[in-house]
């Protein structure tokens, strides 16, 4: 499944592709090399316009063959208080995709297993803004403490879902979970559970078999989620 | 995104980690920013466009639209905001007004035909839409129909309100008002007025929280209700009894 979307997404048979897979190649090589990664692994393939900021680096470990799409966004917020924290914040196992425009905020610890698949516009958040002191402006608050975001082994994660972590506790997905898009999980589910919802709910719960053929037919509908 | 936290401590955000520019690739699109906000901000026809505002090189605007925008000092925009904003001729207010302080993320959408008011200090997560026109019952799509000729009604977003990531925000008919302090969870889908101080969620969205002034906390449930749907007669209609 996974070498299908790569080929799909490796033609060149525009120029405008060829260009953009040029840059993004230039891009993934300047960020691997000039960037102090806590972890990286190889066959980075970072889209040009996707936002990396070099302060943040030292919080993320990304592993082999990851791919981020366009217009991701990630950001973790530095407890600069502290001297010489570096705790890793976001880790990215071996060939995860994580699709264009989605937003990666980690206040305390987001982890994305092997083989995790973000479509486009997903949201993955361990904090929220506080909004409970009404004489102050939501934008004055700052963030709740949040919690810690584990994504399983696997799991595909739909168009425009959330998943949110306000609280303090985990959300944790379990392998092969997939998420339907446009919905918003606030809480954990077990491994080959199917979510859709706002709140999100199990739908269904099956095999992994059949899961996966649900997924294989999804990535056939998304073919250029890496680009 | 709704639950209650009041108890446990808050993080002041740190700005400072977002505000170094140390890869040199980022002065191009700094710079790309830069002009962006001074050639909108000199040559586009706003109603106003305060200081310290903030644009994007992405930003959609039209020169046609600026004439019924006004923009407050100090908003900030995000990449990929769409204004989509036109008006009929006879139009002489502006019809989107961003106040003092507002925060729009990334690729919020705003479609404007009859008034959108954002008030001060509200902030929108990302793809958030907000769309104060639509369609009518037989599908005739009438988003190209410019001005009160395209039906629909009027949204207020009221001071300090945090509508979260992809939240939906349609009015067709009458006044939409989103209360003071109001937080809309994400991926919701709002289509009625919303009381100030609630928490909404869900698709519709329902109160999921309150804040009992009595009590001086946020309690779970529903105090003051949301409005009924009320239905008000379409602008055009209104306008045409004003004349006779």
């Amino acid at each position: 499944m996974h070498r299908s979307i790569h080929q799909t997404s490796a033609g060149f048979e525009d120029h405008e592709g060829f260009f953009s897979r040029i840059l993004t190649k230039l891009y993934s090589l300047w960020v691997v090399a000039t960037y102090p990664f806590a972890g990286k692994g190889r066959n980075l393939s970072l889209h040009y316009a996707s936002e990396i900021s070099r302060s943040l680096a030292p919080y993320f470990r990304l592993g082999n063959r990851v791919a981020i799409g366009k217009h991701t966004w990630f950001l973790s917020w530095s407890k600069l208080d502290i001297e010489g924290d570096r705790e890793v914040k976001i880790v990215i196992e071996d060939d995860c995709r994580i699709g264009p425009r989605c937003t990666i905020s980690a206040g305390n610890f987001i982890h994305f297993e092997r083989d995790v698949v973000l479509e486009s516009d997903v949201l993955v958040m361990d904090h929220s803004h506080a909004y409970e002191d009404v004489n102050t402006p939501i934008s004055l608050q700052g963030t709740t403490p949040g919690g810690i975001i584990r994504i399983g082994e696997g799991c595909r994660i739909g168009r425009r879902a959330a998943i949110l972590c306000s609280n303090k506790g985990e959300v944790v997905l379990g392998a092969n979970c997939i998420v339907a898009s446009g919905a918003v999980v606030t809480r954990s589910f077990p491994a080959n559970s199917l979510l859709a919802g706002n709140p999100a709910r199990a739908a269904q719960k099956s095999s992994p078999e059949g899961l996966r053929s649900i997924s294989s037919g999804v990535s056939q509908l998304t073919p250029q989620i890496s680009r | 995104m709704a639950e209650n936290c009041s108890e446990q401590e808050r993080r002041p955000i740190d700005y400072t980690s977002q505000m170094t520019m140390e890869d040199p690739l980022w002065w191009l699109s700094r710079i790309a920013n830069k002009l962006r906000t001074v050639w909108l901000a000199r040559t586009y026809p706003f109603v106003s466009f305060g200081k310290r505002t903030w644009t994007r090189y992405s930003l959609h605007v039209t020169r046609s639209g600026a004439r019924y925008i006004s923009i407050g000092e100090g908003v900030g925009f995000s990449r990929d905001v769409v204004l989509d904003v036109c008006a009929g001729p006879d139009t002489h207010s502006p019809v989107l007004i961003l106040e003092d302080g507002c925060g729009l993320q990334r690729r919020v959408v705003i479609s404007a035909r009859n008034r959108i008011h954002i008030m001060r200090n509200a902030i929108f997560g990302p793809s958030v839409l907000m769309i104060d026109h639509g369609g009518d019952v037989e599908g005739r799509a009438d988003s190209a129909v410019c001005g009160p000729q395209a039906g629909g009604g009027t949204i207020r977003i009221e001071e300090e309100c945090w509508i979260g990531f992809g939240a939906t925000i349609v009015c067709k008919h009458g006044d939409l008002v989103i209360g003071r302090h109001s937080v809309v969870g994400a991926n919701s889908v709002v289509t009625r007025s919303i009381p100030p101080y609630s928490v909404v969620s869900g698709d519709p969205a329902r109160i999921v929280k309150q804040y009992d002034f009595s009590k001086g906390k946020w309690v779970l449930g529903c105090i003051r209700p949301l409005a009924t749907a009320e239905r008000k007669l379409p602008v055009v209609a209104a306008s045409l009894l004003a004349e006779s």
